[in-house]
C-alpha cells in the first residue's frame, strides 16, 4: 500500500553508528524490528502515558525510558517494544508527529534495544523546542474561550514530578534491561559487541514472548549490583558519543532537518 | 522539466510539476508529451508505473484513462500490453478475492472503454460474467446462498462502474446495458435482504420493523444508479477528460479483452443447518465485507445539495484514498481535501471518516489511523474541518445512548486522543448538564470516561485545568491519588505491618524468590494463614513496583514465583485480582495494566479474570464505568492474540515442512540416482564413482531428512499447543456466556418480564427523538442542548440491562470467528430455551445469526 510515495528501502533517515553490522544488516534490523524509538518527549512524560498512547497501536511488551545517567531521571526519549511487527509499523505510521504532553513526538523504527542504550547524556536543560508548536496550532479546533495562557501551562508542568528511577523503595530495582550476555560487553570491545548484536537480534525479534515471558530472564539478572553501574555507564558513554539519537537536545539542527526530511 | 514519472504521479493536482494550476487539458497534454518522448526508452517502466498509479490513485483514473487512450493512437502495442496486464491482474484479484483490487480494476476498465481502448461490449461481457456468478451463488439449488456477501460484492462492483462510464455505454450499446440492468434487477429479486442487525452503529432498539422498510446497501446503490440513469447519466463528481479529446480518440484501435472467470463456490453443502449457514455466512462476510455503513449524523441540509450518486462517488474516492494512502500522512490529507469535485464536501468527509472509525465489526485499519487522519484534516482545513468535527461529536453525543457499546468505546478513545492533540480544548460547559443525570446515564458515563482517558494521556492537574470553565465537572474526574497501600503506617494491623516491612527489607536485601517462599512457608503461612499472607505479599510487592510500569514488570519478573506459589488456583487468583484492584482503586489504568501483566506471566488465568469481573460487587458497576469491561476486554484480547500467534506459527511451519520435504526428496533422489549408477559398472557392484561424492550425497540425504523430521516435530508440538489453546478458548467463552446469562437472567426478568424490547420501559424520549427524526444539530440550535437530556428517564436497572446486553453483543461480534467453532456447545449448554429472549437476541445479533421467530 502506498508504495507510490514511499521508498520502502529508506525506512529511517538515521544510521545509528553504534550499530555493529553493515548497512544492509542495519536495514534488515529496522525492517524486522519490533522496537520503536521515541524522541522529543517531555522529561515529565511517564511510562503510563506512553503505555496509554502506544497501546493504541498494539499490545506492548516493554517500555524503556531514556535516562539521564547522572540524575537517573527521564531525559526525553524512550523505547517501546511490541510483540508484533505489524503493530510496530502502525506505531511509526500513526503516532509519529502527533502530540504527547504538548510536544510533537517522533517515532522511528529502532534496530533493537540493548542494555546501555537507555542512558542519555548528562547535561540538562533546553528541553523546549517551541518552534514545533507553530504548525500544530492548538487553537484551530475551536475558536472559543480565547485559549489558555501558556504561563499557566508551564506552571502546571513544573508542578509535576519527574519519575526518579534512582532512589526510593525501589533503589535496587532500577529498570535494568540486561541482555543475557551482559558480561561480554565490557571486555570484548568492538569485536565482542558484534557478537552480542547477533545474539540480541535473534532473541528480540524472532518470536514473541507472550507464552514464555516468565522464563525469559535467568536468575542472573537479579544479581545486578549497583557497583556495576559506573563502569557500565562509562563503557557506553564512549559509544554514545557519536550516536545522533543521544545528542543533546538543541545542540544542532540536524534533528530538525531529519524531521523535515521525514515529512 | 519534470520527469514523466512525476508528471504521471501528480497529474490532476495543484503541484509544481504543473505550475500549480489545475487544468485537465494542460495536464494531459504535458503528461502525454513527456510520456510519448520516453516511451521508446523506458516502455516497461512506464507501463508498470502507469498501472500502479491507476490502481493506487483511483480518484484520478479518468485522467489516466484518457492518457492511455491518447497513447493508443501512437503506440497500439504498448496499450495492448496494458490491457493484457490488466486482464491478468483482474483474474488474479478475482481468484484471491482481493476486493479493493477487483473494484478499482473494473473502474479502470470502464475509463479505458471511455477512451476507446476497449470495446463497450467487452466491458459488458465482464459485467455479465460477474452477474451470472452472483446469480448462481444465491441460487438455492446450484449455489450457496450463505455466500451472498460475495454475490453482493460483484453486483456492487458492476453498479459502481456506471458513474464512470454509464453515459458512454448507453450511448453506444443501449440494449446490452439494458440487459445488464434487467439482470441486476432479477438478481435483486432473488437475493435476501441484508439485515444490519448487530452491525449498525446506532442500535435502534425501538424499531424492529424499520428493517423491513429500509433498503440495504445493494438496493440503495441500485436506486442511486437508477436516479442517475433517469438523470441521463449526468453527475458532477466524475471528471470526463476524454470528452476533450473525443475527436482524436475515436480513431483509436480497441483491444480485445480476454475472458475472465469467477471461481465456483466450492464448498456447497448438501443441506445447511441454521448454524452451518450462519457459520458460512460469517466467513463470507469476513472475506467480502461491506465497505461502509453511512452514518447520517448531520442534518440533511448540510449535504442535500449533493446528488445521491455524487455522494456515493465522493465516498468511494475517500475510502480509496484512506485505503491506498494509508501511512502517507501528507499525501493522504492532500488527496482527501483535493478531490476532483466542484462542490464542498467537508460534512460528507467527516461522516465518511466517522463511519469508518465506527464501522462494525472492524474498520479496515486500527482506529488510531482515523484519529490521525482527523488531526491532519483539522490542520489542512483549519477554517472548515474543526467545526465540522465538533459538530459530529455533538451529534454523536446527543445519541450516545443509542450508540453501540463498542462504538462508544471507540468514540471515547478517539475523542480523548484527539483533544490531547489540541491542548484539551473543548467547550465543556455545553455538557455540564450531565451532572444532573444519574450516574448511569450514558452521556454522563461518556464524559467521565473521556476525562479518565485524558488523564491517562496527560495528567490530572492538566485535565482539571482544561475543564476550569466548568469546575463542577471535576466531580467526574478520576481520583487524583496514587496507590492505596494499606501498610503505610502501623495504624492498622501491627502484625501485617511488621510482616510487610520484613518482606520489603528482604526484597531490598536482594533475597531470591526462593528465599522469600521458604520464609513464607516456614514462618508466615503457618502462623497467619493464607489470606493474611496473600494480602501482605501482594500489597507489599505492588508497593515496591508502584513507581512505574517498568518497576512493576521488574518486581513481577523477580518475585512472580512467590505470587504463583501463594495463588495456585482460581480461588486465590481471584483474591489476588481483588487485592490489585483495591491497591490501585484510584487508577483504572494501572489496575488494568497490572492484571494484564499478571495474566502475561501466567500468574492469573483468563478464567479467574472472568470470574472476578462477574463477582457481586463488580456487577453493580457494569453500567457506570468502563473499568471492568476494560479488564475483560484485555483478557479476551490477550487470549486471542496468543491463539492468533499460534495460527501464524503453524501456517509458517506448514510451509517449512513442505519445503523441507521437497529438499529431502531431492537429496534422496540424487543419492538414489548415484547409487543406481554404481550398480551398472560391468554388472559388478564396484564402488566406482567418486566415493567422496557418494559420502557427501549420503550425509546430505540424511541431514535433510533429519531437518524434515524435526520441522515436522515442531509443527506437531505447535499443533498440540494449538489444540490446547482451542480447548482453553472454548472454556473461556463458555464461562463468559454462562456468567452473562446468570447475571442477566434475574435482572432481565425483573425489568422487562418476558418482553422483548419492542417497548422498553421509560425509553419514550429516545423514541420520540427517533421518530421525529430531527437532525441533532438543528435541535441543538433551536432548543438549546439541554432539552433532550432532561428527558433521560431510564431507570438504573434498565440501564444496567441495556449496557450489559450491549457488551454481550459487542464481545460476540468482535470474537465471532473464535466463538463459531464452539457454537454447538454454547447452544447446548448456555443458549438453552430457558434464557431470556433479550440475551439470546444480543448474542445472535453479535454473531449475525438469525433469531428464531
Amino acid at each position: 500500500m502506498a508504495l507510490l510515495f514511499k521508498d520502502p528501502n529508506k525506512i529511517s533517515a538515521y544510521r545509528d553508528r553504534r550499530f555493529p553490522g553493515t548497512q544492509e544488516e542495519y536495514e534488515h534490523a529496522l525492517q524486522t524490528s519490533t522496537t520503536v524509538y521515541i524522541g522529543n518527549m517531555s522529561f515529565y512524560t511517564t511510562e503510563e502515558q506512553l503505555y496509554e498512547l502506544f497501546s493504541r497501536a498494539g499490545e506492548i511488551k516493554k517500555i524503556v525510558m531514556g535516562l539521564d545517567k547522572n540524575t537517573k531521571t527521564p531525559c526525553g526519549f524512550c523505547f517501546v517494544m511490541y510483540y508484533s511487527r505489524e503493530d510496530t509499523e502502525d506505531a511509526v505510521k500513526y503516532i509519529s508527529g502527533t502530540i504527547l504532553d504538548d510536544r510533537p513526538i517522533r517515532v522511528d523504527f529502532d534496530w533493537g534495544f540493548q542494555d546501555g542504550r537507555q542512558w542519555g547524556r548528562g547535561r540538562s536543560g533546553g528541553q523546549v523546542r517551541d518552534e514545533y508548536r507553530t504548525d500544530y496550532d492548538p487553537d484551530i479546533l475551536l475558536s472559543m474561550k480565547g485559549g489558555y495562557g501558556k504561563l499557566v501551562q508551564k506552571e502546571l508542568e513544573e508542578q509535576r514530578q519527574v519519575v526518579d528511577y534512582g532512589v526510593g523503595s525501589l533503589g535496587s530495582f532500577q529498570p535494568t534491561h540486561m541482555p543475557h550476555n551482559y558480561g561480554r560487553h565490557g571486555g570484548g570491545g568492538g569485536h565482542g559487541y558484534g557478537g552480542s548484536h547477533r545474539h540480541g537480534r535473534g532473541d528480540y525479534h524472532r518470536k514473541r514472548y507472550r507464552e514464555d515471558d516468565r522464563d525469559r530472564r535467568g536468575p542472573d539478572n537479579s544479581k545486578r549490583n549497583s557497583e556495576d553501574e559506573p563502569r557500565r555507564n562509562s563503557d557506553h558513554d564512549s559509544r554514545q558519543e557519536k550516536n545522533p539519537r543521544f545528542r543533546e537536545r538543541g545542540d544542532s539542527d540536524e534533528e530538525e532537518d531529519d524531521r523535515k526530511r521525514q515529512k | 522539466m519534470s520527469s514523466w514519472r512525476s508528471l504521471i504521479l501528480r497529474i490532476g493536482e495543484k503541484s509544481p510539476e504543473y505550475s500549480g494550476v489545475i487544468d485537465f487539458k494542460d495536464h494531459i497534454d504535458a503528461c502525454f508529451g513527456a510520456v510519448r518522448r520516453e516511451l521508446d526508452h523506458s516502455e516497461d517502466d512506464i507501463l508498470t508505473f502507469l498501472l500502479q498509479c491507476s490502481e493506487q490513485l483511483p480518484h484520478k483514473v479518468p485522467l489516466y484513462g484518457t492518457l492511455i487512450g491518447l497513447l493508443n493512437l501512437e503506440n497500439e502495442d504498448f496499450v495492448k500490453k496494458i490491457v493484457e496486464s490488466t486482464q491478468k491482474s483482474l483474474q488474479d484479484a478475482l481468484d484471491s478475492g482481493d476486493c479493493n483490487r477487483i473494484r478499482v480494476l473494473l473502474r479502470f476498465l470502464t475509463v479505458l472503454m471511455c477512451s476507446k481502448v476497449i470495446q463497450p461490449s467487452s466491458l459488458v461481457v465482464i459485467f455479465e460474467t460477474l452477474l451470472s456468478s452472483a446469480a448462481t451463488i444465491v441460487d438455492d439449488e446450484k449455489g450457496n446462498p450463505s455466500w451472498q456477501a460475495r454475490a453482493d460484492f460483484y453486483i456492487t462492483c458492476v453498479l459502481s462502474c456506471l458513474p464512470w462510464g454509464g453515459s458512454e455505454l448507453v450511448e453506444q450499446i443501449p440494449e446490452e446495458v439494458e440487459r445488464v440492468m434487467v439482470g441486476i434487477e432479477a438478481y435483486l429479486s432473488i437475493r435476501r435482504k441484508v439485515s444490519d442487525v448487530g452491525l449498525s452503529v446506532f442500535e435502534e432498539i425501538n424499531k424492529i420493523d424499520k428493517l423491513h422498510v429500509e433498503q440495504d446497501f445493494v438496493e440503495d446503490l441500485w436506486s442511486r444508479i437508477q436516479d442517475l440513469s433517469k438523470n441521463s447519466w449526468k453527475l458532477e463528481s466524475v471528471p470526463r477528460p476524454h470528452l476533450l479529446y473525443e475527436a482524436q480518440l475515436v480513431a483509436g484501435k480497441s483491444h480485445d479483452f480476454g475472458p475472465i472467470i469467477c471461481q465456483e463456490q466450492s464448498d456447497t453443502p448438501v443441506e445447511l443447518s441454521r448454524l452451518n449457514f450462519g457459520r458460512q455466512k460469517h466467513e463470507a462476510e469476513l472475506k467480502y465485507p461491506q465497505r461502509i455503513r453511512r452514518l447520517n449524523i448531520f442534518s440533511a441540509s448540510k449535504t442535500e445539495d449533493i446528488q445521491p450518486i455524487d455522494r456515493f462517488v465522493v465516498e468511494e474516492y475517500l475510502l480509496d484514498v484512506l485505503f491506498y494512502l494509508n501511512g502517507c500522512r501528507k499525501e493522504c490529507a492532500a488527496c482527501m481535501v483535493g478531490l476532483p469535485v466542484p462542490f464542498r464536501y467537508e460534512y460528507l468527509m467527516a461522516e465518511t471518516i466517522f463511519s469508518q472509525l465506527l464501522l462494525l465489526p472492524q474498520p479496515p485499519f486500527k482506529p488510531i489511523y482515523y484519529t490521525l487522519v482527523i488531526i491532519d484534516l483539522c490542520k489542512s482545513l483549519p477554517g472548515a474541518f474543526p467545526a465540522v468535527v465538533a459538530g459530529a461529536v455533538r451529534a454523536l453525543f446527543d445519541r450516545i445512548s443509542e450508540l453501540d457499546m463498542e462504538c462508544r468505546t471507540r468514540l471515547i478513545l478517539w475523542f480523548s486522543h484527539h483533544l490531547s492533540n489540541f491542548q484539551f480544548i473543548w467547550p465543556w460547559d455545553e455538557w455540564a448538564h450531565v451532572l444532573e443525570l444519574p450516574k448511569w446515564a450514558p452521556q454522563r458515563v461518556f464524559v467521565q470516561e473521556v476525562l479518565d482517558r485524558e488523564v491517562r494521556l496527560s495528567y490530572w492537574d492538566k485535565v482539571k485545568q482544561s475543564i476550569e470553565s466548568t469546575p463542577a465537572l471535576e466531580e467526574l474526574l478520576p481520583p487524583k491519588g496514587g496507590p492505596d497501600f494499606i501498610y503505610t503506617s502501623d495504624d492498622g494491623d501491627k502484625t501485617e505491618y511488621t510482616l510487610s516491612k520484613e518482606l520489603n527489607s528482604m526484597v531490598k536485601g536482594r533475597k531470591t524468590a526462593r528465599d522469600v517462599i521458604i520464609w513464607l512457608e516456614e514462618s508466615v503461612i503457618p502462623i497467619n494463614g493464607l489470606d493474611v499472607t496473600l494480602r501482605v505479599v501482594v500489597q507489599t510487592l505492588l508497593d515496591i513496583g508502584s513507581k512505574s510500569f517498568t518497576h512493576l514488570i521488574t518486581v513481577l519478573e523477580r518475585y512472580g514465583q512467590v505470587i504463583a506459589k501463594i495463588c495456585p488456583n482460581e480461588e486465590t487468583q481471584i483474591m489476588l485480582i481483588s487485592e490489585v484492584s483495591s491497591f490501585w482503586k484510584n487508577s483504572a489504568q494501572t489496575t488494568a495494566i497490572t492484571i494484564d501483566r499478571m495474566m502475561g506471566y501466567r500468574l492469573i488465568s483468563n478464567l479467574a479474570i472472568v470470574k472476578w469481573v462477574f463477582s457481586p460487587t463488580n456487577i453493580d458497576l457494569f453500567h457506570t464505568t468502563d473499568r471492568l469491561w476494560e479488564i475483560l476486554r484485555n483478557a479476551l484480547n490477550k487470549t486471542y492474540n496468543r491463539i492468533s500467534d499460534l495460527r501464524k506459527e503453524i501456517s509458517n511451519l506448514k510451509k517449512s515442512v513442505v519445503k523441507a520435504e521437497k529438499i529431502a526428496a531431492m537429496a534422496k533422489a540424487e543419492l538414489d540416482g548415484a547409487e543406481a549408477k554404481l550398480m551398472l559398472v560391468d554388472g559388478e557392484p564396484v564402488v566406482g564413482e567418486n566415493p567422496v561424492r557418494m559420502k557427501r550425497l549420503k550425509s546430505n540425504a540424511e541431514r535433510t531428512k533429519e531437518d524434515e523430521v524435526s520441522t515436522r516435530e515442531s509443527l506437531e508440538s505447535k499443533e498440540a499447543l494449538f489444540a490446547r489453546a482451542l480447548e482453553e478458548n472454548e472454556a473461556l467463552f463458555l464461562s463468559l456466556y454462562k456468567h452473562f446469562s446468570t447475571v442477566l437472567m434475574e435482572r432481565l426478568h425483573e425489568t422487562f418480564g418476558e418482553k422483548t424490547m419492542d417497548h422498553p420501559v421509560g425509553d419514550s424520549e429516545a423514541m420520540a427523538v427517533d421518530e421525529d427524526d430531527t437532525p441533532a444539530m438543528e435541535m441543538d440550535k433551536e432548543n438549546g442542548n439541554s432539552k433532550r437530556n432532561v428527558g433521560y428517564t431510564i431507570g438504573e436497572k434498565e440501564q444496567w440491562c441495556l449496557s450489559t446486553l450491549g457488551y454481550v453483543k459487542a464481545f460476540s461480534r468482535q470474537y465471532a470467528s473464535e466463538i463459531w467453532p464452539h457454537m454447538d456447545r454454547l447452544e447446548e449448554e448456555v443458549l438453552t430455551e430457558t434464557i431470556h429472549p433479550l440475551f439470546r437476541k444480543a448474542v445472535y445479533s453479535g454473531l449475525r445469526l438469525q433469531v428464531d421467530q
